[in-house]
């Protein structure tokens, strides 16, 4: 009975909320677990193939967008969440919209994009068939304190998988491949093997990484990004693990789609995927490494990624009276950097609007801005026709332009996020692209913008 | 137009919270005014003489990091001390203001000692101290605001003859209850602000590049800029600290 109050308060409050014009997930998830603090397992177990959760510093949201749409070319229902609805109560949230009145769930899988934070607590809850970890890099300080608590956190989501589940995690990563969990569940690991030129990018502020056994520094014989690469430890027999399935060849068309080989334990699988950026093919392997572990046909797996459309603010497009409008979410200084390392290698003329708002879900502290290196792009400062601000921290990302090397008379300051799309569009010739690289919550505000323009549509009506 | 060293200390290690936007704020500074800056990085083990360094520059980190460089920092504590009872100017944020204490204790308990260049000690706190800051600063005449933001386990207590860097407008300051901020000895600044702090504080940065100057007998004074980004950065942030949207309670 506690359960069905449970479901009948959220459902009664996402009405609400939408009716309000709002996608909010927060309070219904919230409420309904006031009531009925099962309710996650509760209903998590009443799906017929179980839960699928993924988690990680970057690139969660596109892999889980992923593995959902390569899930649902297999034929299966799927039940998924929104990047932002990933805390507890954005889970509980997500399975209460697709449950009956009387709690019936409506899915095969449930895909859900989970919080670092969060992810002990939704391992417990979702008693999950499978968990796909991406990445470690630093995030939001505020709220995790240090980066030692993010390894500790993934680390205890581990250990306390179901036994018989899967586990498929980044090889590539040693802050990921490092740790060690005793539960007998199946462990893939996946990795890029590709001849890349070296990143020009000053990742600061990321850790040293140390062999796990022996604390020396470890070597690399290739850096993709940060500290994502092949490595070995110089004094002890520790090293990058063979990966199961590897990316061993990328060519990109001008219409910016790649053509990729990966290599999977008993064949070779060649895919096209369409989606911008070196850390995309990471999100590609996360997501075929998981529908391998979950034995999908290779078929569903092509047919999926052929199609993938940029998922909620990851390299979205716009388009509007020629000009081609991108919005590419930045949070932390590793992705940031990858996006501007994408941006760069767009052709052409280039105009850039970063929203920062410093919202509990951006993360309060926005010092993380001075480890972006965004030093790359004034390096280039004539290939932009505008750099505008704007949001709640406009200013400080006014000085970090100014510090990064721009002339202060080029950076624009505008307060309404509105305004700022409507000032750089008019920057923007047509033919040329506009790239706004928004926290969280900017986007949110940015894409109401665009949606108030005719461009796209809110995301709660999505999919 | 004048040259100085700026010595980073441990920058593989201590580099929290955007540790290189304080770096850049006192780079850049000094290039706009036609001032070379000579960059040199000290790592642990290197061979380093603190008598050609006339800024020091620490960063945060974190207590991993912390425990790993100070070992090393112990064995340059005789020379640091000496250059700075010669007014070497050293500027520490955050947890390498810890280590310029006595001691500190980490969120595990673990007592590590310090530099002892400053007359404070620091112990683990329940909850971290995390938000929005602004502090009135008493080092120049008349006073100044400082903004930041802070987040440190750490409350840190200070000796009964060392000054405070500022009194608390908004935040927690050393340890939440006695409403002084950061630490001024001789030239040496420690604060728990970051954010960075120095782009959005520009005349902190001013002050210590002046101080480093002087302590090289060079004394061009410093032409001023134009500092109006920096000062609606630094209005806004000084509004935001103010506002509700800082932190009541030390969150746990
Ligand atoms: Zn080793």
């Amino acid at each position: 009975m506690r359960l069905l109050i449970a479901i009948w308060s959220g459902k009664a409050l996402i009405a609400l909320t939408r009716m309000l014009g709002r996608g909010g997930t927060t309070l219904p998830g919230r409420v309904a677990l006031a009531i009925a603090p099962g309710l996650s397992f509760l209903l998590a177990r009443r799906l017929k193939q179980g839960t699928v959760a993924v988690t990680g510093t970057n690139g969660k949201t596109t892999t889980a967008y992923l593995v959902n749409g390569i899930l649902e070319k297999a034929g299966y229902k799927c039940i998924h969440n929104q990047s932002g609805s990933n805390m507890s109560w954005g889970v509980a949230s997500t399975l209460i919209e697709n449950c009956s009145w009387r709690g019936r769930m409506d899915g095969d899988f449930a895909v859900m994009e989970v919080d670092e934070g969060a992810f002990p607590g939704a391992v417990a809850e979702l008693r999950p068939r499978g968990v796909v970890l991406t990445n470690i890099f630093r995030d939001q300080l505020d709220r995790f304190g240090e980066i030692d608590s993010i390894q500790a956190l993934i680390k205890k989501g581990l250990d306390q998988i179901p036994a018989g589940s899967f586990q498929v995690l980044n090889a590539d990563d040693p802050s990921l491949a490092s740790i060690k969990n005793d539960n007998n569940s199946a462990r893939w690991t996946y990795g890029l093997e590709l001849e890349l030129p070296p990143d020009e990018f000053d990742n600061t502020g990321q850790d040293l990484k140390t062999c796990p056994a022996c604390s020396k520094k470890l070597e690399y014989t290739r850096i993709y990004f940060a500290h994502i690469g092949h490595y070995r430890c110089p004094s002890c027999p520790y090293r990058r693990p063979d990966p199961d399935v590897r990316l061993t060849e990328r060519r990109v068309s001008a219409e910016g789609i790649s053509r990729v080989k990966l290599n999977l334990p008993d064949q070779a699988l060649e895919l096209n995927v369409p989606l911008l950026g070196i850390y995309n093919l990471y999100n590609v392997l996360a997501a075929v490494t998981c529908a391998r572990a979950l034995a999908i046909p290779t078929a569903a797996i092509s047919a999926a990624l052929g199609k993938a459309a940029p998922s909620f603010g990851r390299m979205e497009r716009f388009d509007k009276d020629n000009k081609e409008i991108i919005m590419a979410l930045i949070k932390n200084p590793v992705g940031a950097n990858e996006v501007l390392r994408t941006i760069l290698n767009q052709p052409g003329k280039i105009t850039i609007v970063v929203a920062i708002n410093d919202n509990i879900a951006d993360g309060t502290d926005v010092s993380w801005l001075w480890d972006v290196d965004f030093e790359q792009l004034s390096a280039v400062a004539s290939r932009f026709s505008a750099v505008v601000v704007t949001g709640l921290r406009a200013w400080d990302m006014a000085v970090r332009f100014k510090y990064a090397g721009f002339e202060p008379e080029r950076i624009m300051v505008e307060d309404n996020p509105g305004r700022a799309i409507e000032v750089a569009l008019d920057q923007t010739a047509p033919g040329s692209k506009l790239f706004i690289l928004p926290t969280y919550t900017a986007m949110l505000g940015m894409r109401r913008h665009l949606n108030k323009m005719g461009l796209g549509i809110p995301y709660w009506e999505e999919s | 137009m004048g040259e100085i060293n700026i010595y980073h200390l441990y920058p593989a290690h201590l580099n929290l919270y955007g540790d290189r936007g304080n770096m850049l704020a006192l780079c850049r500074r000094a290039e706009w005014r036609g001032i070379e800056v000579n960059i040199v990085p000290v790592n642990p083990g290197d061979r380093i003489a603190f008598s050609s360094c006339d800024l020091l520059f620490m960063g945060g980190g974190q207590d991993s990091d912390q425990k790993l460089v100070a070992d090393d920092l112990k064995r340059r504590s005789g020379e640091m001390r000496k250059a700075v009872e010669h007014n070497m100017v050293i500027f520490a944020v955050c947890g390498s203001y810890q280590l310029l204490g006595r001691y500190y204790t980490t969120a595990r308990g673990e007592k590590i000692g310090g530099l002892e260049i400053m007359d404070l000690y620091t112990d683990a706190g329940k909850g971290r101290l995390i938000g929005n800051a602004a502090i009135n600063c008493a080092i120049w005449d008349p006073p100044r605001t400082l903004v930041g933001f802070e987040n440190h386990g750490g409350r840190t207590y200070l000796g009964p003859n060392l000054d405070p860097l500022g009194t608390v407008l908004h935040g927690y300051g050393n340890n939440g209850v006695d409403k002084t901020e950061g630490a001024v000895y001789k030239n040496v600044i420690g604060t728990y602000l970051h954010g960075s702090l120095l782009p959005k504080n520009p005349w902190l940065a001013d002050h210590l590049l002046r101080k480093a100057l002087a302590y090289r007998h060079q004394d061009h004074g410093l032409r001023e800029l134009d500092d109006f980004t920096e000062e609606q950065a630094h209005q806004a942030a000084l509004q935001l600290a103010a506002s509700k949207r800082v932190n009541k309670k030390p969150s746990l």
